[in-house]
């Protein structure tokens, strides 16, 4: 057994506790308890890698002992952590970019009134989020999934005196309850029906009776609350509203981590979906539409973290496209496929809101790119670094995201050679090709408009909005951030350059997702190989977006504007981000808006009621009142009366 | 030649029903006091009347007892009193109508009370070991 594993979630959690009750005392220096946490959690992390790296074919497994939870009746959910090659990939992310990003607040929240606030909830988050993938129960997933909701509630609406940011942490958590309500209904589903919530007995069970219709319903209940948590069409408004939050916290939980806790939900519960083939192909058919559509509106977005919000989306999107494709013997590869993907993007998606908010903190609050351009002077560690994530999320090679996308694109091609549902695949596949033209595209539109043309700087540069030392003699200059910001972006941006390549050659990644024993055990052995064509025709796609970003941008800068009024309906389209919060008032808001009325009114019927009833007894002890008159001599001719009766009674009366 | 049953209750029951009449009617503290404490001594009258018919000594006890308790309390509802004379300075029981309830106006006498009368002169004593200041015959001039 392996109790030291229980580290992992106890040193965030008594970080957290610490900082949230003694955050008082702390204050400024309220950031170490939760970086030496995450930290040390990290350190057992890649400890945990190291050790399943190291047996091949033995049972890749690290596990504790259970700490019974509760039994009642016939269900007996027990805690217990148990690390597999997907999971450790999973709390490696975590942990290590939640460290650098920890580092990275220390700068960026310095002078907040909230710091130590803000750090309590980060532990907590780190602590939710890495219970949720050690987990093996699904009902203990659940909670830690709630949790993980909740850090993100709180996050988003950190400056909750601010309105908007107020009603986008209601949004995000309104939007994701839907699909948890989904999840919640597939938990039950599986559990009525199977009698089990421990995930490899469950797989096991599974195997062994007819299934279906049931299978398919608990998958696509399942996958229901992977599209609220990851944003995935139709719920994937709350994302893009959800950087009101601090840009650290965007950067962790609405980029890195909490938002692919979905995808790996669905890996994780990858041993049921491939027996349900429908379920998949609605995964993939979700996943590459959102890619598509999230990608056509970041292309005219303005707000430099809008357009990275929706390019999160759109990978998350990418994602799910990879593991729905994962249809009978290509279960394996679509799983590491997209767990590949999902390893590199928290690298360079961390590291491009990380950079943004070093925009946003030199730029004084400012971030829409109409008022900022031609940085890369004024900034040039944030411009390098910056760059290194664009380009691997355009899928430049041999940035890391040209890896993680080739193999996804490479999926979903072989998906379209299946026995089944191939016509549906083949449109995976193309807009998949499609998304990944936009990604290079827009993702190069960002890069060139903040930091190539003629400089631009805000007047509210210099000003930060949280900035403490605020001289009042300097004119407009934007300074590049102090070393405990820009050391964390080079972390992260080493990691977005190398660990792509790194992974990808020979295959170590996949080889070492796919020891994870659950898919040893259920999937077919897949045979790696490099499909070069794919690879040249990615890198093209690549290439064009940027340089015709490049042209579009930088050699003539007003060629944007003739694209726009050429097509005034698409551009419309996608800068209102296909109304689909507009439609969502009208359909959704609305008529729980009406109901909401309906019910204060009969609310205030019912209150009406009560209180009538509560002034009752009020009314009858007004007639008895003027006793009280606080007379001595009244109160003794009252007792002596009453006493006098008392006796007459007893005198008379027998 | 003992004082009949009768005899002793009749006493008693006269000196209770004294000090209620005169609970209920007077305004002055002091006074008020007084018939609580009369109030009391008939009941202790009644206990000693009852032992003595019965012939054991509980209600000698009791009367005992309620003598001590009396005094002690007659030493804290004097100084209460002082304390509340202090803080009116009036000793009439109606000026403290504060415990009544909230919403109840303070009940005021429908006609006034009588002046209280005019203070007998009291005599004043010299002080010892010197002349009284000479008397004056027929005021004025001297």
């Amino acid at each position: 057994m392996h109790s030291h594993l229980w580290l992992i979630l106890a040193l965030p959690l008594g970080a957290g506790i610490l900082v949230g009750l003694f955050g008082k005392l702390l204050k400024g220096q309220s950031h170490w308890p939760v970086i030496l946490g995450a930290a040390g959690a990290c350190g057992i992390s890649l400890h945990a890698l190291w050790q399943l790296h190291g047996h091949h074919d033995s049972v890749s497994l690290l596990q504790t002992d259970t700490l019974p939870w509760f039994s009642a009746g016939g269900v007996s959910v027990g805690l217990r952590l148990a690390i597999d090659p997907l999971s450790a990939v999973m709390l490696t992310a975590i942990t290590f970019i939640g460290t650098w990003i920890a580092i990275y607040s220390a700068g960026y929240m310095h002078g907040d009134p909230g710091y130590p606030r803000y750090f309590a909830v980060f532990s907590g988050f780190v602590f939710s989020m890495c219970g949720l993938v050690l987990t093996d129960n699904l009902l203990v997933l659940y909670g830690f999934w709630e949790g993980v909701g909740i850090c993100s509630y709180l996050l988003i609406g950190f400056w909750f005196a601010k309105p908007t940011a107020a009603a986008a942490a209601r949004k995000a958590f309104l939007v994701t309850r839907l699909g948890d309500a989904g999840f919640a209904l597939g938990i039950f589903l599986l559990w009525s029906k199977f009698g089990t919530l421990s995930l490899p007995t469950l797989f096991e069970t599974v195997r062994g009776q007819p299934v279906e219709p049931i299978l398919t319903t608990a998958c696509l209940l399942l996958f229901c609350g992977a599209v609220g948590k990851s944003a995935q069409f139709p719920l994937h408004v709350w994302l893009p509203d959800a950087m009101e939050g601090p840009t650290p916290a965007s950067a962790l939980i609405h980029a890195a981590t909490m938002v692919t806790a979905g995808v790996y939900l669905v890996a994780r519960c990858m041993p049921l979906f491939v027996l349900a083939p429908t379920a998949l192909v609605v995964v993939a058919g979700i996943g590459a539409f959102t890619a598509l559509l999230a990608a056509l509106i970041a292309l005219t977005q303005h707000d430099l973290k809008r357009v990275m919000a929706y390019s999160t989306v759109s990978q998350l999107g990418y994602m799910f496209a990879a593991l729905g494709c994962g249809q009978g013997k290509l279960a394996a590869f679509a799983v590491t496929a997209a767990l590949f993907h999902l390893f590199t993007h928290a690298f360079f998606k961390a590291l491009l809101f990380l950079a943004s908010g070093s925009v946003m903190h030199a730029m004084g609050g400012v971030i829409d790119m109409r008022r900022i351009g031609g940085l890369r002077k004024a900034l040039p560690i944030t411009h390098a670094t910056f760059a290194c994530g664009a380009f691997a999320l355009a899928g430049l090679p041999p940035l890391s995201g040209f890896w993680s996308k080739d193999e996804i694109l490479a999926v979903s091609q072989e998906a379209t050679h299946g026995d089944v549902f191939a016509a549906i695949y083949l449109c995976v596949f193309a807009a998949l090709l499609m998304t990944a033209l936009l990604t290079a595209f827009y993702t190069s539109r960002a890069y060139f408009r903040t930091f190539w043309g003629k400089e631009v700087i805000p007047p509210e540069a210099g000003s930060h909005g949280h900035d403490h030392h605020n001289d009042h003699h300097v004119a407009v200059v934007a300074h590049e951030s102090p070393a405990v910001m820009t050391v964390p972006l080079m972390v992260l941006a080493a990691g977005a350059v190398l660990v792509g390549g790194a992974l990808a050659v020979n295959h170590v990644f996949g080889h070492f997702v796919e020891n994870t024993p659950d898919f040893l055990k259920y999937f077919a052995v897949h045979e790696h190989h490099a499909n070069y064509v794919l690879m040249a025709v990615s890198t093209v796609l690549a290439m064009f977006g940027i340089v015709s970003a490049y042209f579009v941008y930088v050699v003539k800068p007003g060629t944007a504007d003739v694209i726009a009024s050429r097509a005034p309906a698409l551009h419309r389209l996608s800068l209102n981000r296909f109304y689909f919060d507009e439609i969502y008032a009208v359909i959704a808001a609305g008529p729980l808006a009406a109901l909401a009325v309906i019910s204060k009114v009969f609310d205030m019927l019912i209150d009406g009621i009560v209180d009538a009833v509560g002034r009752l007894p009020r009314l009858f002890g007004g007639l008895l009142r003027p006793v009280q008159n606080g007379l001595v001599q009244f109160y003794a001719l009252a007792m002596l009366l009453g006493l006098t009766v008392f006796i007459a009674i007893l005198a008379f009366a027998r | 030649m003992s004082v009949p049953l009768g005899h002793s209750l009749t006493v008693g029951a006269a000196l209770f029903v004294l000090g209620a009449v005169g609970f209920l009617t007077r305004r002055n503290l002091i006074t008020l006091f007084l018939c609580a404490e009369l109030m009391l001594q008939g009941v202790a009258l009644n206990l000693v009347a009852f032992a003595s018919h019965h012939g054991h000594l509980h209600g000698q006890a009791f009367a005992l007892f309620i003598v001590t308790v009396a005094a002690c309390e007659a030493g804290l509802a004097l100084a209460l009193i002082l304390m509340l004379y202090r803080s009116r300075k009036s000793l009439d029981v109606s000026l403290w109508q504060d415990l009544r309830d909230p919403d109840l106006e303070p009940t005021l006498d429908v006609e006034r009370l009588p002046a209280p009368p005019a203070e007998e002169a009291q005599p004043i004593l010299a002080v010892a070991g010197r002349l009284p200041p000479p008397r004056i015959e027929g005021g004025g001039d001297a």
